[in-house]
């Protein structure tokens, strides 16, 4: 898909990524009709080709399990990449363990994203209003309302609305219709009714009707693989060739960038990368420039932005690489005497959550019953009749012996288990940022990220609750757990682990505050422009990819504007 | 998405360290006390190296890469275990799951020749199990050899049942035999992992899926339906509440 060619030309937009944000960002500038140069870091990749829909893991080396060459597995659609990369190092700061996903891959982590699509709602974007903490948002949740709708329809979002509080409903017609609940899934939700929790259709960026040249998903094979059918969302598969269709976007791949490039007035005009094919450095000129290379690589590179100012490029705030913040990650698992033996069905359904356990506290929050400020959902694992990977052997364990009972407990417990995990939102505090590690290049000579992370009370006491409520729900269920109840301060994530970083150039109305203002514009390089989870001025327990995408939307409708008005 | 680390059981590397250190001092220690741990009457581990020979001492294989072929998958190292090992794991994972009457024996499937892959893999648990795998093996066979005079392979199953009773129960064996206790349960996790994610294996749990779904996912059937409605009774709930 992507070409190859001489960058010397001028175009309208330079974008640095092909993920959420950069795919969205494209489409959207090429469909008006501006010229868009693509720089992605990885290498192209086309899901169509690539992507083992079908295979099992008795075919792949080690039935698939993760190694330190593929770490979520060796069909997960991720290039390249992983917690730790060849040449490519961060460092974690003396007392704190940051982990930092990344993937070089046309398309980055959209190609194995767990789809989850929950809409921030009106008190995310106000929640220092709200409790004192952190800081608000510069916009409302109305003001973004108009492209959540756009988005989960170019998207296909499917779910249902469910009028609960801080869980905005989408327009009429938008969502597609959420697959029916597993077994375990109603087993849950018939305890949360009797407890009075809600636990409705989770939203996902899977189609359940074709939307163009996309299928409807057929219910097999795992989303984390990539979709060849371009039921599961990824940029690979809708937004870029949508924007490639344009004849107005150019992609290079292999482009590794490290700089933006300022000229004399202090306005951006490209960005320096290395061509990885060659080692050579490259230059790619443009009237404005777009970050969307995720959270950390895009406060990397306006980091070592070092030609003009020792700060970095759009730093007068200082907040470049700050409020770096990851959702609060728990599980606990169970294991249910009554699901033991229970008839078999196909249990695959849409590979992801159908049901789910969005927050409904918010009243008690704000009377100050809780002693945690901020919010979380569960996600609900029931799908235990799954495929069976290595995991099995988690069922042994739990069975102890073996021979011919150990064969009969296999039956037995096999698809008895629920995992309970909690997805929470984590205030930005002054312990948690990334800077430039004044000790380590990478294999090009890039100078590369240090991580500091701390968690606070809040999330521990967050995540206290979850566990708690969890505890209530197993008994209520009859069941026994299994593991995850260990004190919060070890139950609780790693920062980064949950791969939801972001608000390290966070928006703002104010300029000594903020790196951005709210259409992700730099305050301090006007046609410079971030478009990826950095801008998050707080991370709400909703998953950020479906959010970085209506961001997008609407500050490349400002962007295009502005240059439509020759305004930058 | 992100993987839950506690789904690979990891054995403390020190701790492998330490129980392979102590097979080069472990002597028989009796005891004679009424109230016996089980297996408390067996050493802690091997006293002697060589029972089984030809073991590759490195792994110098290169890894699949962080940007494998998977559409074509391939393992790019070699099988490293030597035919006693291979004896020896066959009888185990055998042992651990027979064939009964609805699925094959674990080596009916390949499973030793998947733990011999496992082991020779050059990722760092699969180095760590190696330890874990290779000890424990050596363990069983001497074992078996002082006990009954004769190899693991060799043993018949009463006796071998015995020897396997004193670590089968991770939380019943005797202190002096946790480390074979945890041989077992990693050679045990490797074994029904190995079997389960065959054919054979997959039809004996009785998964149903991997096939592509025309129309609208159709949820649970009648039969899973009445038994979930039938075990919420029990709870007094319901699947349609109040």
């Amino acid at each position: 898909m992507p070409r190859k060619v001489a960058t010397n030309e001028r175009y309208d937009a330079v974008i640095v990524g092909s993920g959420a944000g950069g795919g969205m960002t494209a489409l959207v500038l090429a469909s008006k009709g501006l010229r868009v140069l693509m720089l992605e870091a990885g290498r192209d990749y086309d899901p169509y080709k690539e992507t083992p829909m079908f295979a099992v893991n008795r075919d792949a080396p080690l039935r698939g399990e993760g190694t330190t060459d593929k770490e979520f597995g060796y069909y997960d659609a991720t290039v390249d990449g992983g917690w730790e990369m060849p040449g490519e190092p961060y460092a974690s700061a003396p007392g704190s363990e940051f982990m930092w996903w990344r993937s070089r891959m046309l398309g980055g982590r959209t190609n194995h994203w767990a789809r989850n699509s929950f809409r921030m709602g009106p008190y995310d974007f106000k929640p220092h209003s709200r409790d004192g903490l952190g800081v608000d948002w510069p916009i409302a949740y109305e003001d973004l309302a108009p492209w959540y709708d756009k988005t989960e329809t170019i998207v296909g979002v499917y779910g249902s609305n469910d009028g609960l509080d801080n869980h905005p409903d989408s327009s009429p017609g938008v969502l597609h219709k959420p697959p029916a609940p597993r077994v375990g899934e109603l087993f849950i939700q018939a305890a949360c009714r009797d407890m009075n929790i809600p636990c409705v259709p989770a939203r996902r960026a899977v189609l359940t009707r074709p939307i163009d040249k996309r299928s409807a998903c057929y219910y097999a094979t795992d989303c984390g693989r990539g979709c060849s059918i371009g039921a599961a969302f990824q940029t690979t598969t809708s937004l870029l060739p949508m924007a490639l269709a344009t004849g107005n976007l150019t992609i290079v791949t292999n482009a590794m960038v490290y700089e933006v490039r300022l000229d004399e007035k202090g306005r951006a005009d490209g960005v320096s990368y290395v061509d990885k094919l060659t080692g050579k450095h490259e230059a790619a000129f443009g009237r404005s420039v777009i970050l969307a290379a995720s959270a950390g690589e895009t406060a990397r590179i306006l980091l070592n932005s070092t030609a003009r100012s020792p700060d970095g490029v759009a730093n007068s705030s200082g907040q470049v690489g700050r409020n770096l913040m990851d959702t609060v990650g728990a599980a606990m698992e169970a294991q249910f005497p009554l699901l033991e033996n229970r008839p078999a069905y196909n249990e695959d359904g849409a590979m992801g959550l159908h049901l789910y356990i969005p927050f409904w506290l918010y009243r008690e929050q704000a009377r100050g019953a809780l002693d945690f400020p901020r919010s979380y959902h569960y996600e609900l694992g029931a799908d235990g009749r799954r495929a069976p990977g290595m995991s099995m052997g988690n069922i042994a364990d739990y069975a102890g012996g073996y021979g011919v009972k150990l064969k009969q407990d296999m039956r037995r417990y096999y698809g008895s288990f629920l995992h309970f995990v909690c997805r929470g939102e984590m205030i930005p505090n002054t312990g948690s940022y990334c800077e430039i590690d004044p000790e380590t290049t990478d294999k090009w000579g890039i100078p590369t990220l240090r991580f500091h992370f701390k968690w606070s009370e809040y999330e521990l006491n967050m995540v206290d609750h979850f566990q708690e409520r969890t505890k209530e729900l197993i008994e209520r269920l009859g069941g026994k757990i299994h593991w995850g109840d260990d004190p919060p301060a070890d139950a609780i994530s790693k920062g980064g682990q949950i791969i939801h970083e972001v608000g390290t150039t966070r928006m703002g109305d104010d300029p000594e505050s903020s790196v951005t203002n709210q259409y992700g514009q730099s305050w301090d390089v006007r046609n410079l422009f971030v478009m990826d989870g950095g801008i998050f001025a707080s991370k709400a327990h909703k998953n950020p990819t479906l959010t970085i995408m209506a961001l997008a939307w609407r500050n490349s409708d400002y962007l295009a504007e502005q240059l439509g008005k020759q305004s930058l | 998405m992100t993987s839950d680390p506690r789904t690979v059981p990891r054995i403390d590397r020190r701790t492998t360290i330490k129980w392979l250190a102590g097979t080069m001092t472990a002597a028989y220690t009796g005891c004679s006390s009424d109230e016996k741990y089980l297996g408390d009457e067996i050493p802690a581990a091997p006293h002697r190296a060589g029972t089984l020979p030809g073991v590759a001492a490195t792994l110098d294989a290169p890894g699949y890469g962080s940007d494998p072929d998977v559409m074509n998958p391939v393992v790019p190292w070699s099988r490293t275990m030597s035919e006693a090992q291979l004896r020896t794991t066959t009888a185990l994972c055998d042992m651990i799951l027979p064939e009964d009457d609805r699925s094959p024996a674990a080596s009916g499937v390949g499973v030793p020749d998947f733990i011999d892959e496992w082991v020779s893999a050059p990722y760092s648990q699969q180095r760590e199990d190696r330890e874990i795998i290779f000890a424990g093996l050596e363990w069983l066979e001497q074992q078996s050899q002082e006990r009954f005079g004769s190899s693991f392979v060799n043993a018949d199953d009463r006796q071998r049942t015995a020897l396997l009773d004193t670590v089968a129960w991770t939380g019943r064996a005797a202190p002096n035999l946790a480390d074979q206790a945890a041989f077992f349960e990693r050679f045990r996790w490797l074994t029904v992992g190995a079997f389960y994610t065959t054919e054979a294996g997959s039809d004996d749990v009785g998964y149903i899926g991997n096939v592509p779904l025309v129309g609208e996912y159709p949820g649970p059937s009648d039969e899973a339906m009445a038994h979930l409605a039938a075990v919420l009774e029990q709870l007094g709930l319901t699947l349609t509440g109040p």
